[in-house]
């Protein structure tokens, strides 16, 4: 009896706390979504728009940062993507993912800045 | 020091906590799954394909007259070694191929040049410095953008022993061993010198290297092997002059 009692208050628990989870990462977790499902059909400005909604909610989500440089590498807009890679590193410095993309980008960008002799895309 | 003396004192399993029944321990690993489930749910990736801008190296209107002026051919002396190099005429294939790609993939105007031109020296670097002979070429010709350099196709071996590692299926060491790989192929170096047709001035010098292996016994012709190396060069010759898209893979999070 006293072991049912306590399988049903951790279920409740993890519930509340996956529940809660949701509700507070909803809306970030919306966007993030969304923008990923419309940045694969091509459409990275509005991509762009629903990460940086995102990164409103939610400053220090390091993947919707991620996700924001990359729609705005698709987009030209190196310098800020550069901007965004960085602080997606620095809030996720062991994410593997991010780390690739930065390192890829990084070599992109040295090789089209010494090209174009100034950080294009920027203001 | 310390703790080991409290082992001694303390029964083994006495610090333990009584094992959860069988039923709460199911019910705690189905969670710990979930957990996991919905955590790995909400990291997944997914990989986009993009298409990157290349700016051209130089800063051209794009519709300039440009004159292919011949290249220093560097191999020369291994043609007298090696005689499948005697069958390719370098600057020939070369001269076709740049002069198609520009026709083909840029509005470039290409003028030729005087077909009994010769280079003033066989030195690329005191022909990147040869103004007067530039300038001289640019007013004959009208062209705008003047094109030289050096070429450099070989057939080059690379096969040697390579130190690799090794795990022993008996006892699972780490150990070093010495193979012998077999490696050789076709090397394509470009080094590109361009010059202002009016101040003769050289407004850029770049270099481009490919290397296409040929695979280990396969004898494979040389000027398919010139082509597959131009071919995988021309992405960035032509982006010498025209802006060019290189496809790069990104990691999306998509949750």
């Amino acid at each position: 009896m006293r072991h049912r009692q306590t399988v049903a208050v951790v279920v409740a628990a993890v519930s509340l706390s996956m529940a809660s989870h949701c509700a507070s990462s909803g809306g970030p977790a919306t966007q993030i979504s969304f923008g990923s499902d419309v940045a694969r059909q091509g459409l990275w400005r509005e991509a762009a728009f629903r990460f940086e909604r995102a990164i409103a909610a939610e400053p220090k989500n390091a993947r919707a940062h991620n996700n924001l440089a990359v729609a705005l590498e698709a987009t030209g807009d190196f310098a800020r993507a550069l901007d965004e890679y960085k602080k997606a590193l620095e809030l996720a410095p062991s994410d593997n993912y991010i780390r690739r993309n930065y390192a890829r980008f990084a070599e992109f960008y040295t090789s089209y800045t010494r090209t174009t002799g100034k950080a294009a895309g920027g203001p | 020091m310390a703790l080991n003396r409290l082992e001694t004192f303390i029964e083994p399993g006495a610090l333990r906590s009584p094992a959860p029944p069988a039923r709460l321990r199911g019910g705690i690993a189905g969670l710990t799954a979930i957990a996991l489930l919905s955590a790995a749910a909400c990291s997944s990736v997914s990989q986009v394909r993009l298409k990157l801008p290349l700016k051209p190296r130089l800063p051209l209107r794009g519709n300039e007259k440009i004159v292919l002026a011949p290249f220093l051919i560097v191999t020369e002396a291994d043609k007298a070694r090696d005689k499948r190099l005697q069958n390719v005429d370098l600057q020939g294939e070369f001269h076709r191929f740049l002069k198609r790609q520009i026709e083909k993939k840029t509005k470039l105007e290409v003028v030729e040049a005087p077909a009994d031109l010769k280079l003033p020296t066989q030195s690329l670097a005191e022909l990147g410095r040869a103004t007067e002979f530039w300038r001289a070429l640019g007013a004959s010709t009208g062209g705008e953008i003047l094109v030289s350099g050096s070429l450099e196709f070989r057939v080059e071996d690379r096969s040697g022993y390579k130190t690799e590692e090794y795990v022993s299926p008996i006892n699972g060491q780490t150990y070093y061993r010495q193979v012998y790989v077999e490696q050789s192929g076709f090397l394509f170096d470009i080094v590109f010198l361009v010059f202002d047709g009016r101040s003769g001035e050289r407004l850029l010098q770049d270099e481009f290297k490919d290397f296409r292996q040929t695979g280990a016994s396969s004898r494979a012709d040389e000027l398919q092997g010139l082509f597959e190396n131009l071919f995988s060069l021309e992405n960035q010759i032509l982006n010498l002059f025209v802006a060019r898209e290189r496809e790069a893979d990104r990691y999306l999070f998509t949750s």
